[in-house]
């Protein structure tokens, strides 16, 4: 306790030092009086007695000292003084200091706002209650093994969600599609998340007859409701069914997605068998009850799983859901984008190296410059280790001050990559500079101040006190860092290689991926989603008659050519499952069940969008009459799977659940369906188009068609923009409640799926030309302050008759050498480095050679520029100057 | 070298403490000529040492000091004990005194033993 008291004292001994020492010195003077009056007394001259009284006391200065150390912290005292000293250093070089931050700060912003998107994306905690209990299913599942899961498992509580329900909300002026989701009755609980006004979901509120309530989100509230404080209780109309609102979520809830604006219950109807096991495949998560782990809970769903089977309406093959397993929800919402976003960490740590090289080669010059005052110091009685401390707190002091610029850099930055990110990536909306990340950017501050400070610091200080101390000691010093200048411009120079590789091979797969053959034609499209209510086609024939007349109307408007419908884009991510029996094809014992994609059209899609016809023929009006044959078509590579080398013409297949068969009558090209990469996603196997009408298989309801449709219309130019608003009118005419949505051209929607490849590209490419520049930067600086120092010698050489030229050349090859080494390092370490990266890519090799080729080319382009200039200075040399410059 | 010195601080901080129960208020000049004359001039102490030792005293409470005037008017700084500075005088004479008489038993030649 009392040791604190005297801590805490000798902190307030840091101020009032004057005070304190004219007291600590009057204190002395009066000892040595006292003492000096005794040896008076005792017989001494007035000398002795003084010496005597000096001699005894130890010495006034070293008595002064000791307690001075006694009083204040002598190290805080000694940082305290290097501070204000490196501060005033700063002062007195303002280019240097300028440059030396603003290269810091980006370096330091850069890195700052990237791990802003790490930290919030990947490491921050999931907003829920215990975040880590939270676990998701790997494979999703329809609704009858859900609630087989739910009402069985021991270790988990499950619940699960649709991925987007689309609703219509009507009895407002304009009727307005919402996307929500469709939960079940325990969602909310499981999550552990309380509305902010209202109640979420009770138990058994997802049965039929008990699911008429809607629970609004925050933005929805404010937007369309207009925030009424008494929106609990009150009805509003979606789809043409009254739902009571029971609650309003808090506005930072915003699951599943950012766009949800409210949660409907699920409908859980086994009577409905086709929806019930069949189509709504939907993402299941859970949480571990107490005590259980997540690998009980693997094996607990691996042990439901034939319960689940056998359970299903119809026969399942025995390895159905096999691969299905248990992951952390975090995971699960993040492992799409984690290796992206590590391996944009890794490429801005990477421009932060050769900031510091940079910075680092800036001081190494000033370390010459400044080595005379060295050497004084250290003549002086200043310790290696003290000035070395004194060195480094100036690099401290830069790195700090190059962070708090860097800061807005950051600010910025992270507001830019949030622009530049797809909207659909995961948590992106709460990214931000929180304490986390600050206290990163402290960190960051000062390990890149020891990083690029240490060395020049130990090396200057290492003084040869003759040499340095005598004129012409310049020279000594510059040969000593010469060599840590040129490895630092090697490694530079490697590092920009690598990230302009890198870039270029993320460039050259976003123009792979943006040129594939999607099998369709994307050009002069536009499209519009049309979403009646649902219960708009129970009535038999009312769809057809109303899409009928739609797409009549819509063909007699200005400009457009041809119209169509679909239940679905290609790269949508909407599509509707079908499990399927084939004809002639025996699911091989413990494969699945073949899933086939159904594609509803009305018979000039294929025409539209240009997909080939292969075999057979095409739909035709009079396949959707209800007395038709049930007809289909099929992808190519659906045939080639089920009936590889037979005609598939006249083959047959059949939903499971159902009894009727269709027949196929024409074979097509095949779509890109999920992704640019591929036709169709892993677990489906297949593509089928039916005829938009009574003989399509996913409609709603045995003999009905699906409601709600996209719109195709293929226009005679480009100019779109008027017809979104005919389009409006054309079906507001027809139907007063239809809300028409998602205008937009179709080669809007291919670009908007290659948003992610391309926000990677780009940014990444950002870092790159950084790179560049600033590698550029470093050469211009280091060739141009060699060419300083060796002023003497190229006024030698000239005066012995070298020539212009034979003085560029000198130059140009001192910095060719540095240049290919670097880039030789560089193609070298990108051979390993690119592999981390091999999942971004599509179409290209890690290692392709023409871009390792023009890297290269560029590189010593652009090393070449940056010496131009200091080279042709050297030409410049006046021999009779130079001789006489020291 | 160290510990030595750590026991030679503390015990020169026990005789300043001390040197002021007995003596009363003192200046630091007097402080060390009454050490070294009680001492019996063993501790050939360097006065300088004194001044440090004075100051952690006074920054860890255990004495108080005051500007005040010496015999012949001379302004000088005067140190005092404080009640905490009597009460740690106490248990330090007392641990010292502890310590001494149990190696007083291991030092002395072995009477127990003859």
């Amino acid at each position: 306790m009392r040791t604190l008291r005297g801590w805490l004292t000798r902190i307030t001994g840091l101020f009032r030092k004057d005070r304190r020492d004219r007291d600590l010195d009057a204190e002395m003077q009066t000892h040595l009086a006292l003492h000096i009056e005794d040896n008076l007394r005792a017989g001494m001259s007035p000398q002795q007695a003084r010496r005597e009284a000096l001699m005894k006391l130890g010495g006034l200065e070293q008595t002064k000292q000791l307690y001075r150390h006694r009083r204040g912290l002598p190290m805080l005292e000694v940082f305290f003084q290097d501070l204000a000293f490196a501060l005033r250093t700063l002062r007195k070089n303002p280019g240097f200091t300028i440059i030396a931050i603003l290269t810091l700060a980006l370096g330091i912003g850069a890195n700052t706002a990237i791990f802003s998107l790490v930290n919030g994306v990947l490491l921050r905690p999931l907003p829920f209650a215990y975040p880590d209990r939270l676990v998701a299913a790997t494979t999703y599942y329809p609704k009858g093994p859900f609630v087989v899961m739910r009402d069985r498992s021991r270790s988990m509580e499950f619940a699960a969600n649709s991925d987007a329900t689309e609703l219509n909300l009507t009895s407002i002026d304009t009727p307005v599609r919402l996307s929500g989701s469709s939960v079940s009755a325990n969602w909310f609980s499981v999550l552990g998340s309380r509305p902010e006004f209202g109640r979420i979901f009770r138990d058994g509120e997802d049965q039929p007859g008990k699911d008429t309530v809607v629970i609004l989100s925050h933005s929805l509230w404010q937007h369309r409701f207009a925030a009424d404080s008494n929106i609990v209780g009150r009805s509003i109309q979606l789809e043409g069914e009254n739902r009571l609102v029971v609650g309003v979520m808090p506005p930072e809830f915003r699951f599943p997605s950012p766009k949800t604006e409210l949660w409907v219950p699920l409908r859980l109807d086994p009577r409905d068998i086709g929806d019930y096991w069949g189509s709504s495949y939907m993402p299941i998560i859970a949480r571990l009850r107490p005590g259980a782990t997540i690998e009980q809970a693997r094996q607990e769903l691996a042990a439901l799983r034939p319960q689940i089977l056998a359970a299903y309406a119809w026969r399942m093959p025995d390895d159905s859901f096999i691969k299905s397993s248990v992951i952390p929800m975090h995971e699960a919402l993040v492992g799409d984008v984690r290796a992206k976003l590590i391996i944009l960490l890794g490429a801005v740590g990477l421009l932060l190296l050769i900031a510091c090289a940079n910075v680092a080669n800036l001081l190494l010059a000033r370390a010459t410059i400044r080595e005379k005052e060295i050497a004084l110091r250290t003549a002086l009685g200043a310790g290696r280790w003290r000035i070395v401390r004194q060195l480094i707190t100036e690099s401290l002091l830069l790195a700090v001050l190059g962070a708090a610029l860097g800061l807005s850099v950051a600010f910025y930055g992270l507001s830019a990559l949030k622009a530049t990110l797809p909207a659909d990536t995961p948590r992106l909306a709460d990214v931000a500079v929180d304490a986390r990340v600050l206290i990163f950017a402290a960190l960051l501050a000062v390990f890149t101040g020891l990083l690029f400070g240490a060395m020049p610091a130990i090396g200057a200080s290492r003084v040869d006190l003759t040499k340095a101390l005598k004129t012409g000691g310049e020279k000594s010093a510059a040969s000593r860092t010469h060599g840590l200048s040129r490895g630092l411009i090697v490694g530079e120079v490697a590092i920009a290689a690598v990230l302009v590789i890198g870039a270029g091979l993320l460039v050259k797969s976003l123009w792979n991926l943006s040129n594939t053959n999607p099998g369709f034609h994307k050009d002069y499209i536009l499209t519009a989603r049309i979403t009646p209510n649902e219960s708009f086609c129970a009535e038999q024939g009312r769809c057809q008659s109303f899409y009928r007349d739609l797409l009549e109307r819509v063909r007699a408007l200005p400009g457009v050519k041809e119209a169509a419908a679909v239940n679905g884009l290609p790269l949508s991510g909407a599509w509707e499952t079908i499990p399927a029996d084939i004809e002639a094809y025996t699911i091989a014992p413990g494969a699945h069940v073949p899933m086939l994609m159904e594609r509803i059209v009305t018979p000039d899609y294929l025409r539209i969008m240009q997909i080939p016809l292969l075999q057979g023929r095409s739909f035709t009006e009079a396949d959707a009459a209800p007395s038709s044959q049930r007809v289909a078509l099929l992808s190519k590579s659906t045939v080639e799977r089920y009936w590889p080398g037979q005609d598939p013409i006249g083959k047959h297949f059949k939903p499971r659940w159902l009894k009727e068969w269709w027949t196929v009558v024409g074979v097509v090209g095949d779509v890109r369906e999920d992704n640019l990469t591929r036709n169709v996603p892993d677990w489906i196997d297949g593509e089928m188009y039916t005829p938009f009408g009574p003989h399509s298989i996913a409609g709603r309801g045995p003999e009905a068609a699906p409601a709600e449709m996209t719109l195709l219309l293929r226009t005679s130019d480009d100019d779109h923009l008027g017809l979104g608003a005919e389009l409006q009118s054309v079906v507001a005419e027809l139907h007063r409640d239809v809300p028409v949505s998602q205008v937009a051209t179709l080669s809007g929607w291919i670009s908007e799926v290659v948003a992610g490849p391309r926000s990677t590209a780009s940014i990444f490419s950002l870092f790159a030309a950084l790179a560049l520049a600033l590698g550029a930067v470093g050469i211009y600086g280091v060739i141009s302050y060699s060419v300083a120092q060796r002023t003497r010698e190229i006024g030698i050489r000239m005066a012995l008759g070298a020539r212009r030229q034979e003085v560029l050349l000198l130059i140009l090859r001192q910095s060719a050498v540095l240049a290919f080494a670097g880039i030789a390092l560089g193609l070298i370490s990108a051979l390993f480095l690119t592999r981390l990266m091999a999942t971004l890519l599509y179409g290209v090799g890690a290692s392709d050679p023409a871009t390792y080729f023009g890297v290269a080319v560029l590189l010593a382009a652009v090393a070449l520029a940056a010496t131009y200039l200091p080279a042709r200075r050297a030409t410049r040399v006046d021999p009779v100057v130079a001789l006489r410059h020291d | 070298m160290s510990p030595k010195k750590d026991v030679w601080q503390g015990t020169l901080a026990l005789m300043v403490l001390k040197t002021l129960e007995g003596l009363g208020p003192l200046h630091g000049y007097g402080i060390a000529r009454r050490i070294e004359q009680t001492s019996g001039a063993q501790l050939v102490v360097n006065y300088g040492t004194l001044y440090p030792a004075l100051l952690k005293l006074e920054q860890e409470g255990y004495i108080a000091s005051e500007w005040g005037q010496s015999d012949n008017n001379r302004k000088a700084k005067f140190y005092k004990l404080t009640r905490a500075g009597r009460k740690q005088l106490a248990k330090e004479a007392k641990e010292w005194e502890q310590t001494t008489s149990i190696l007083d038993r291991f030092l002395s030649p072995g009477e127990e033993h003859s």
